[in-house]
């Protein structure tokens, strides 16, 4: 496996690994990273500082716990903490994500494209989808990111496709009546 | 996997795509400079407020010898130079709503020669009164929407750490959720007061510095715009903040 090649290469302090590393994570860290931020400069510090502490962490890395989701859970709370951080010049609420969510259902948004209807959604249902459908994370990865439990993943999941499908039917009936 | 499936994933796809190998070459450049340079195990964080420390001890001495100097009358005739010393106009590059844009500032002045700010003109302009500057957006806001402004007021007989808690309450009265007195350094160094009065894009947002005036008073900037702003007209006030300097 290059992943434990890599980790031993890099607690050795092997720069060119770290390279070959970055080029290997970089990409689909900074498509979550934008997909969860939705901004371009919070993106780039997320990702930043994900490297940065997997470079000087990594000695602490416990092999137990898979490394993407090691990586992730990472990724995951950086863009969390610069959202908080940010949180008064953005539109976000930052719950913490093993709260139960508001059973409200948001007002529908007008607009037809699906991206916003995603990012329209409650964090604790935005979060898992975005793991899932950009970088593939099965329900038992998801859940050791997010430190929550699988089945509660697993009901996020549902209840996230479920109020995106329904946004999206609402969506295009009004466009079809229009 | 369904079509919905396949259209979710598509669709992120597609719109996390945008830029990714300028992000990647841009955050690469930063983690080289942070891990391997040749100053090893000292962050960049640490040198920035190395160099942060170095530029206050060069303004402080600076300040010293101008006010050695103001004191004789060859002094006084320096004070009115002194913005001089700055380029009339220049050219900017500011991180807006995650894009770089190039944009041209020019030199304001503020009331009695006691502040130089570069305004962007094209978006704000800036009248001087009686008791104090207002930079206002010249663009108006949408109906129903606040006014934009960043008022910048001197209180010559009032130090900072006092006047901030005299601000706090008053700005309590308007903004209960106000967030309790940061200490900052960015923009500008000094106490930060920052509040919103709801969660709306109309949401009335308060961002207010009060600075030393570098003698025995205070300026206080207050920042004025809506939650839908915050991107972007509070992220220029921030970049032109950063040009704020008292030269009296």
């Amino acid at each position: 496996m290059f992943q434990s090649k890599w980790i031993k290469q890099i607690q050795a302090g092997d720069q060119e690994a770290f390279r070959q590393f970055y080029g290997a994570y970089s990409e689909y860290a900074i498509r979550t990273a934008s997909a969860i931020t939705q901004n371009r400069e919070m993106a780039k510090d997320a990702v930043q500082e994900t490297f940065i502490r997997v470079y000087r962490n990594i000695g602490k890395y416990n092999p137990t716990l898979p490394f993407n989701s090691w990586f992730y859970r990472i990724l995951t709370n950086e863009c969390l903490r610069i959202l908080k951080k940010n949180s008064m010049y953005s539109k976000f609420e930052h719950p913490n994500l093993e709260n139960e969510p508001s059973n409200e259902d948001k007002p529908i948004p007008q607009s037809s494209d699906l991206y916003e209807e995603i990012q329209e959604l409650d964090d604790a249902f935005r979060i898992p989808l975005i793991l899932k459908y950009l970088k593939g994370f099965s329900e038992k990865e998801i859940a050791e990111i997010l430190e929550m439990n699988q089945n509660t993943v697993k009901s996020r999941l549902f209840q996230g496709r479920k109020r995106l499908k329904n946004q999206l039917d609402s969506t295009e009936k009004e466009d079809e009546t229009l | 996997m369904s079509n919905f499936d396949k259209r979710v994933k598509e669709e992120l796809h597609v719109r996390t795509e945008k830029h990714i190998q300028k992000m990647k070459g841009e955050i690469w450049n930063e983690l080289e400079q942070e891990l391997f340079t040749n100053n090893k195990g000292e962050s960049n964080k640490l040198k920035k407020r190395k160099k942060g420390k170095a530029i206050v001890w060069l303004i402080a001495s600076a300040a010293l010898l101008l006010m050695l100097s103001l004191q004789s009358e060859t002094g006084q005739a320096l004070k009115s130079e002194i913005k001089d010393l700055f380029i009339p106009e220049k050219e900017v590059i500011q991180n807006i709503e995650g894009n770089d844009e190039k944009i041209e500032v020019q030199l304001n002045e503020g009331s009695d020669s006691e502040y130089v700010i570069y305004v962007d003109e094209e978006r704000y302009k800036l009248t001087k009164g009686e008791e104090s500057d207002m930079i206002s957006s010249i663009i108006p806001p949408p109906e129903n929407f606040p006014a934009v402004t960043m008022e910048i007021k001197q209180v010559v007989d009032e130090k900072p750490e006092n006047l901030v808690k005299k601000i706090e309450a008053e700005l309590k009265k308007e903004y209960p959720e106000l967030r309790a007195i940061e200490e900052v350094t960015e923009p500008v160094t000094g106490y930060l007061l920052h509040g919103a009065d709801g969660h709306e894009p109309e949401s009335n947002i308060v961002h207010t510095y009060v600075i030393s005036n570098g003698k025995e008073g205070s300026f206080v900037i207050m920042q004025k715009y809506f939650l839908l702003a915050a991107e972007g007209h509070g992220a220029r006030f921030h970049r032109m903040l950063e040009t704020f300097e008292i030269v009296k």
